[in-house]
């Protein structure tokens, strides 16, 4: 049984994602600011945190800063759609996924259900990985749609290998840009916004609604088998 | 500190003809000493003491008193002290040759010290002009308004003798004024202005007064003026004053500069300030409305999910409470982000991207709201980069489409299609529906306009939408094409993207 820990000020926001973590089995721990919610970790070592980022006491932000050195459990961020700054500083402070408010309980068990999941299976299946029509060999570093070779350069391939590697995770632009092109790139974006384009041409069946290679408006990009 | 001006300008040495008594006296003095000593000493040795008075004289009365003093003393040495007495007789030819060498060495003495003490006196003169100018400055470099600056030059140029001045700055508009609040603008303008529009000095003179009206720009180095310094002086001073004018000037222009960016960042500094206390207002009354709102989807979410257990009648309430809370959480939504946009610079954050990410991340967000619907998209693959927000391009986008799929039968289609015209994309998102009221005429927002059909309102989102596609540049049409339906189209213009550098090393896959 999994224990999440729930940090959020409203008692009405906690009452609903408690009884929908309880129907999945969950064990639910509570906290409504940030000291308690450094306690409750220490205390309780839970699996999972979900996270409000504006607490009565302080920042959610300070809390993922305080936690991270010691605590590796996934964070689940809740935070109003229209403040992706705060969302894309907690993404780069070591929060895993973000919810935006007002959100409906599919969404949050969707979210939960693939952060713990990545939790307990971390590692890379094997070398071959499929989605959609498409085949990835890592070992051969082969890209095969529909039975047809598909021919990426270093960079796209590079781009694509790291989606691969961080499924279901939102991925800021920072972080991708840093990883792949670089830590001198970091105000870049166009470029990775320009690959990222490529890549959907050629491998999503349609690349004006892609089904794997999913944009996080104002945040980054999330990969999805 | 002293709040009046505490400099003394002493640009004058002591003049007058007391100068000339007091040189008389030194001599009536010299001869009084001498008198007495004379039947003990040779008059050779008494000549040293007229010397001495001389030597004196021309060191602290300056040349003239000391030209007196040199014939005087020769003519009292030779009436009092060489044989015979009281007379200017000569018994001794030899004493000749004492009074011219006397006289001699007195002249070239009173000449040599009293151009020794001139120029002394000039360093001192000079001296005390920087000292004066330097503590103008220190004066002008804690002033807080343009009067007190007005102030102090005036004042300062006030203590040279003929000279009086009159700093002018420029309005608005434009136009020299003194910096008082009634300030006018007295007189004869147009050589101020010429001063300050050229950034060089216009001098005018008055004949009939013998007075000469100047006008220096005031210009810190390499700047535009600032204003201008007007001084009204005399024929004769100006000459000699001349440099002083030209110190003063650039000192209170920096001081009138000084002010000025003070102005100006103040001004800044309010307008941020009254920026943050509505950004913070608005995000305190956004986490006030969201938070219960989200209690509110989340809940009736529950009761949704929990449905099997329910009534059928509980069932579809449950299903309604939670369709009206999501469809309360939209509007609550649009409406913060109208009073973000009409709040001034919503602080867009305009980065280059294709076209096509947006597009797919808004339809994305309206999958389960267009489900019933046939979505095209047609996007002109040469479209370059443009710049945008992506945010609140992804809600015009997002909001076009829930328009139109709000207002349309189901299963109709719903196109969106974007091409580039000339300097700008235009992107449109176009039905099969009834079509906008009044022939494409954008409502106020909270307006609901009625079709025939009494069913399309467009309102809040699409004064939202216009909004931003505005603060982009563009501009957000709404036409009902002669073959039926509806079609929002919006511009953003093309600008200069940056280039993409291509890959060169060519490597596996």
């Amino acid at each position: 049984m999994s224990t999440i820990l729930l940090v959020e000020d409203d008692p009405q926001i906690r009452r609903f994602v408690r009884i929908a973590l309880q129907g999945e089995g969950c064990a639910v721990r509570e906290a409504g600011s940030v000291a308690g919610g450094l306690a409750a970790t220490r205390d309780h070592q839970p699996d999972l945190l979900i996270l409000d980022l504006g607490l009565p006491d302080g920042d959610g932000l300070e809390l993922i800063a305080n936690l991270r050195p010691w605590a590796d459990a996934p964070i689940l961020v809740l935070s109003a759609r229209s403040l992706e700054t705060d969302k894309v500083t907690a993404l780069d402070r070591g929060a895993d996924d973000y919810l935006a408010k007002p959100f409906g309980v599919a969404e949050l068990l969707a979210r939960v259900r693939a952060l713990l999941r990545r939790r307990s299976a971390r590692e890379l299946s094997g070398p071959q990985l499929s989605f959609g029509e498409v085949v990835v060999d890592l070992a051969r570093r082969t890209v095969v749609r529909a039975g047809e070779g598909v021919h990426l350069t270093p960079i796209e391939y590079r781009l694509l290998t790291l989606f691969l590697s961080q499924p279901d995770r939102v991925l800021t632009q920072r972080q991708i840009l840093r990883e792949v092109w670089g830590p001198g790139h970091s105000d870049s974006s166009h470029y990775l916004r320009v690959y990222v384009g490529r890549l959907r041409h050629k491998l999503e069946i349609d690349p004006t609604q892609p089904r794997h290679l999913i944009t996080e408006t104002g945040v980054g990009y999330r990969f999805v088998f | 500190m002293n709040p009046r001006p505490s400099f003394r300008l002493d640009l004058r040495r002591a003049r007058g003809p007391s100068r000339y008594g007091l040189s008389v006296l030194v001599c009536i003095a010299t001869t009084l000493i001498a008198k007495p000593l004379s039947p003990h000493v040779d008059p050779v040795n008494l000549a040293m003491l007229f010397l001495l008075g001389v030597f004196v004289v021309a060191l602290r009365l300056g040349w003239g008193p000391a030209l007196l003093a040199s014939f005087l003393s020769v003519a009292v040495f030779d009436f009092f002290l060489v044989p015979p007495h009281l007379s200017f007789a000569v018994a001794d030819a030899q004493h000749l040759i004492t009074f011219v060498v006397m006289l001699t060495v007195a002249l070239i003495t009173s000449h040599l010290v009293a151009r020794l003490g001139r120029q002394t006196e000039e360093a001192l003169e000079r001296e005390s002009r920087t000292r004066a100018l330097y503590e103008m400055a220190r004066e002008l470099a804690g002033t807080v308004a343009l009067a007190q600056v007005a102030e102090i030059t005036e004042g300062f140029l006030g203590q040279v003798p003929g000279v009086s001045s009159r700093l002018l700055l420029p309005d608005p508009a434009g136009e020299l004024h003194t910096p008082e609040a009634d300030g006018s603008a007295i007189g004869d303008m147009s050589p101020g202005r010429q001063a300050y529009a050229l950034g060089e000095p216009v001098e005018v003179s008055i004949p009939i007064e013998g007075k000469v009206r100047i006008y220096l720009p005031l210009a810190a180095p390499g700047r535009a003026p600032a204003g201008v310094l007007e001084v009204i002086v005399d024929a004769a001073t100006l000459q000699r004053e001349r440099p002083l004018l030209h110190a003063v000037a650039p000192l209170a222009a920096i001081a009138v500069e000084r002010l000025r960016y003070a102005e100006a960042a103040k001004a800044t500094q309010v307008q941020v300030e009254g920026e943050r206390l509505r950004n913070s207002v608005l995000s305190s009354l956004s986490h006030d409305l969201r938070t219960p709102l989200t209690a509110l989807v989340g809940l009736a979410d529950t009761l949704v999910i929990a449905g099997d257990a329910l009534p059928p009648t509980h069932r579809e309430t449950s299903q309604a409470l939670k369709e009206q809370a999501v469809k309360l959480a939209g509007t609550v939504h649009n409406l913060l982000d109208l009073a973000r946009l009409n709040a001034g610079r919503v602080g867009l954050r305009k980065e280059w991207q294709p076209l096509e990410e947006v597009v797919g991340a808004a339809i994305k967000l309206l999958r389960s709201a267009l489900a019933q619907h046939l979505l095209t998209v047609e996007l002109d693959p040469d479209l370059p980069l443009l710049e945008f927000d992506a945010l609140l391009i992804e809600r015009v986008i997002g909001n076009l489409l829930e328009n139109a799929g709000k207002h349309t039968p189901p299963g109709t289609a719903i196109a969106i299609t974007a091409h580039r015209d000339g300097h700008q994309a235009i992107v449109s998102v176009c039905d099969h529906g009834p079509g906008f009221p009044v022939g494409g005429e954008l409502l106020a927002p909270f307006d609901h306009g009625e079709t025939p059909t009494g069913k399309r309102g467009i309102g809040l989102g699409l004064a939202i939408c216009k909004a931003i596609v505005e603060a982009h540049g563009g501009r957000l049409t709404l036409d009902n094409p002669s073959e039926g339906g509806g079609c929002a189209r919006f511009s953003l213009p093309l600008g200069s993207p940056p280039a993409i550098e291509e890959e060169t090393g060519e490597e596996a896959p």
